[in-house]
């Protein structure tokens, strides 16, 4: 059972969580989110990094709120042995060490894969890091975007013939994170087969590196004839597939394969469809940049993007309107599925996070999870736990080992 | 147990109907893990991207990086008796997984409940562009129209033209991460409770899962920030995106503490509290001043990113080349990691694919996965697991309801 009192597909599991930032916590949010009871352990007295952004009113981060749905915050001074040993008893009431750490870093507190082990025979430790625990560059300092820079996915955005893009989405963190879910919980249940726990190893630059479906196996079968790297808007194995310019706005049109006379229909040019100028997506490639002008000429026979989507619909061409991230909220598909939510903070109110991205027949609504203030925690943890009284927990509190804060 | 060797997941068994690329990562994921996996692909041409990156003897790349481990089962999909097939395998599988348009599983008679009947525990995962509900559910999807309905495509380009197109499957590879992840999970519940459950997973709710800050930034300041792209330049801490120096690009995260590594870096130690560039804030408000600077500083101090890198990494400054796809297949630390690893194909030989992002103390090895040709466990499966005699398996080739070819 969750500390929120509904049953999930995890209700049970227990995870103690020294994540930070974005990959780590959505690692263990994922676990929250599917009903694991995950203790946050924050290091006193500023707690995890990700309460410094988007604050935009009462100290309270909107960003902390997003990616620490449904944990409990237990903040204390890991400087004083006394917080440590507090740590390190939890260790054997839980199934889960996560953290993201670089590397090393965990093994420097006294917490190593083996101290692990010597406290709770079966844990299994989740590392989560930019770069990976080996390998010559695991010692640098890791953000999303040095991950996505060595993996050649920066590489592939934007014109070839300038410098590339960064897409302004938490890609790598947030994939990084589920894949670290997906490891926690394939092992986890062969623990629960066999008793034996383990040490995971997730990295955003080999998630990133996941993404390449074609490119790092073109360059090699093809003896370097053909090199993948950015090329503007459009996709280099089928045409037309691409952003597309409309009136006051873009579209995406996937007018490929067996699409192509379905968009020649729709465009009232039926002779294009044999034409063997265009009648195969490699004829199209060929000619692309004609092909493309063929289209946002047509595009532009509609006074907005809309239209234009409305009516390519009717003759079932794959096609979107390119939607701004605000247009998103109450785009009503969105919301139907989900895919927007909208939670109500204890300080905020409402306010719209992007929504649990797995469904689960046998649990349709999602946990009502809240993100904890620093500290929230901290007695619950410490006496339902631990078995600490009050008083001992008051004492912790004015040493300093221990600490709160409303935010 | 596949290949003879154990992993973490030996013990199970999947009807795999996916195609194309979300859902076949799905069960790629799984069978990487041990599972045993059972392709079925329609006959006579099988998956549709059997088409798809084939440079010598009619066999796919991609099909092969797509579906490493899987084993073949080619039948004609519209014969009675092939779904007889299909029906009496799902009788002893714990997990199907489909990627079809919303409806047409339960067209062809193998809906959830359907399947229920077949097996009462299973777990049916339905991955699909836009989900299995809501408005858009019936739309033709592919990867990039899901991704322009999340808003993640108008975060990428500059603000005033229309934006780029990642040229990765971050979209359809982490969604079928998304679905393992939802599969492990359900498989667990079931291992806790014998229930099965039906998962819905949809590739605009992964992209959505994305944005760690762009929605709760619009909703949390009631639009007055209206996240959108912005170049190559983070929006919220700078120095932080994509800089140019000679003979290519460099990523650069000075922000924060730094900051004052990279002016000593760039042995300008008088910026470090400079009334223009001394803060976050202020960086932020004379961005462009901060990137001309520092690009300046990078054009005319290196001859190269190399040594640029090399220089800045001696100060503690987080930094990455950006690399092309080439260069990533030869790095040492990709290489060491496994994160670009080498398949043998029995058919094309040798190539590079990503690796397997997941990393198990347990099982340090990679499985040695093939992927199949067509119908290459035909016979395997129909005697292994319907104990039909090779006589009879020969009646159903001469039927037309099984199917073979080697590519």
């Amino acid at each position: 059972m969750t500390t929120q009192g509904t049953q999930h597909v995890l209700s049970g599991l227990r995870v103690l969580d020294f994540t930070r930032a974005l990959a780590g916590p959505t690692c263990s949010r994922m676990l929250a989110e599917m009903g694991a009871d995950v203790i946050k352990v924050e290091s006193a007295p500023k707690g995890d990094l990700g309460r410094n952004f988007s604050m935009f009113r009462n100290k309270r981060s909107l960003f902390h709120v997003q990616h620490n749905r449904g944990k409990k915050s237990l903040c204390v001074n890991l400087r004083d042995p006394r917080g440590m040993a507090l740590v390190t008893e939890l260790i054997q009431h839980v199934d889960i060490v996560v953290e993201n750490f670089k590397p090393g870093v965990m093994a420097d507190m006294g917490l190593s894969y083996e101290r692990l082990k010597d406290l709770k025979p079966d844990i299994i430790l989740c590392s989560i890091s930019a770069l990976g625990q080996t390998g010559p560059l695991a010692h640098k300092p890791g953000y999303d975007y040095i991950a996505q820079a060595y993996s050649g996915v920066t590489s592939m955005v934007g014109e070839e013939n300038d410098a590339p893009y960064i897409p302004l989405v938490g890609m790598g963190d947030v994939s990084t994170g589920v894949h670290g879910a997906l490891a926690v919980l394939a092992a986890l249940r062969h623990r629960d087969n066999t008793g034996r726990g383990q040490h995971l190893d997730v990295a955003l630059l080999d998630v990133y590196y996941h993404y390449h479906e074609v490119n790092v196996h073109t360059p090699r079968a093809t003896e370097g004839a053909i090199q993948p790297t950015r090329v503007g808007r459009h996709m280099t194995y089928a045409c037309p597939s691409g952003v597309f310019r409309g009136n006051g706005g873009y579209l995406v049109i996937m007018a490929i394969f067996h699409h192509w006379p379905d968009f020649c229909k729709a465009i009232k040019r039926p002779e294009l469809i044999d034409d063997p100028q265009y009648n195969t997506d490699q004829a199209r490639l060929e000619r692309r940049d004609e092909v493309i002008k063929l289209v946002e000429d047509w595009l532009q026979t509609f006074p907005d993007v809309e239209s234009a989507v409305a009516y390519l619909e009717e003759f079932n061409v794959p096609v979107a309107p390119v939607l701004s991230v605000a247009e998103t909220l109450d785009y009503p598909h969105l919301r139907e599925r989900g895919t927007v939510t909208t939670i109500n903070d204890p300080i905020h109110g409402d306010l719209d996070v992007p929504g649990f991205p797995l469904k689960f027949s046998e649990f349709p609504d999602e946990l009502p999870l809240h993100a904890p203030t620093l500290g929230q925690h901290n007695e619950e943890v410490l006496t339902s736990y631990l078995g600490r009284s009050v008083e001992e927990v008051q004492q912790l509190r004015e040493a300093g080992v221990v600490v709160e804060e409303n935010r | 147990m596949a290949y003879g060797m154990e992993h973490i997941l030996s013990d199970l068994r999947v009807l795999d109907f996916t195609r194309a690329l979300a859902g076949p990562s799905c069960t790629r994921m799984l069978a990487e893990m041990g599972a045993d996996v059972i392709k079925v692909e329609s006959a006579p041409r099988g998956d549709m991207v059997r088409g798809i990156s084939v440079f010598e003897k009619e066999r796919s790349l991609y099909f092969i990086q797509q579906n490493l481990g899987k084993k073949s089962l080619c039948v004609n999909i519209r014969d009675p008796k092939a779904m007889d097939i299909i029906k009496e395998l799902i009788a002893q599988m714990d997990v199907v997984v489909e990627n079809f348009k919303p409806g047409v599983i339960a067209q062809m008679g193998l809906g959830y409940e359907e399947l229920k009947k077949i097996k009462p525990n299973i777990i049916l995962c339905s991955i699909s562009a836009l989900g299995q509900k809501g408005p858009l559910s019936t739309k033709p999807g592919y990867d990039y129209i899901a991704q322009a309905y999340s808003g993640v495509t108008s975060m990428i380009g500059d603000p005033d033209e229309a934006p780029y197109l990642p040229l990765v499957g971050m979209g359809d590879v982490s969604t079928g991460v998304h679905a393992a992840l939802a599969v492990v999970s359900a498989l667990r519940y079931r291992d806790r409770t014998g229930e099965g459950q039906h998962l819905d997973i949809g590739l605009l709710d992964v992209y959505y899962h994305y944005h760690e800050v762009n929605v709760h930034q619009y909703s949390g300041t009631k639009g007055k920030m209206n996240p959108t792209r912005a170049g190559r330049h983070l929006t919220y801490v700078c120095p932080a995106g994509i800089f140019r120096a000679k003979g290519g690009s460099v990523v650069i995260m000075a922000f924060l503490h730094h900051w004052k590594d990279l002016c000593a870096a760039m042995e300008k130690p008088e910026l470090v509290e400079h009334e223009r560039y001394g803060t976050e804030a202020l960086r932020l408000e004379h961005r462009d001043e901060v990137v001309e600077i520092i690009e300046d500083w990078l054009q005319a101090t290196f001859s190269d990113v190399e040594s640029a890198v090399a220089h800045m990494e001696q100060f503690g400054v987080p930094v990455a080349p950006v690399l092309s796809v080439a260069e990533t297949t030869q790095h040492p630390h990709l290489r060491e990691r496994g994160t670009v690893r080498t398949i043998d194909d029995p058919i094309v030989g040798e190539f590079d694919i990503p690796g397997m992002p997941l990393r198990f103390s347990r099982f340090p090895d990679d499985l040695p996965l093939k992927a199949p040709t067509l119908g290459q466990h035909n016979e395997e499966i129909l005697s292994a697991y319907l104990k039909r005699s090779p006589e009879e398996v020969q009646q159903l080739c001469e039927a037309g309801v099984l199917f073979e070819k080697n590519s």
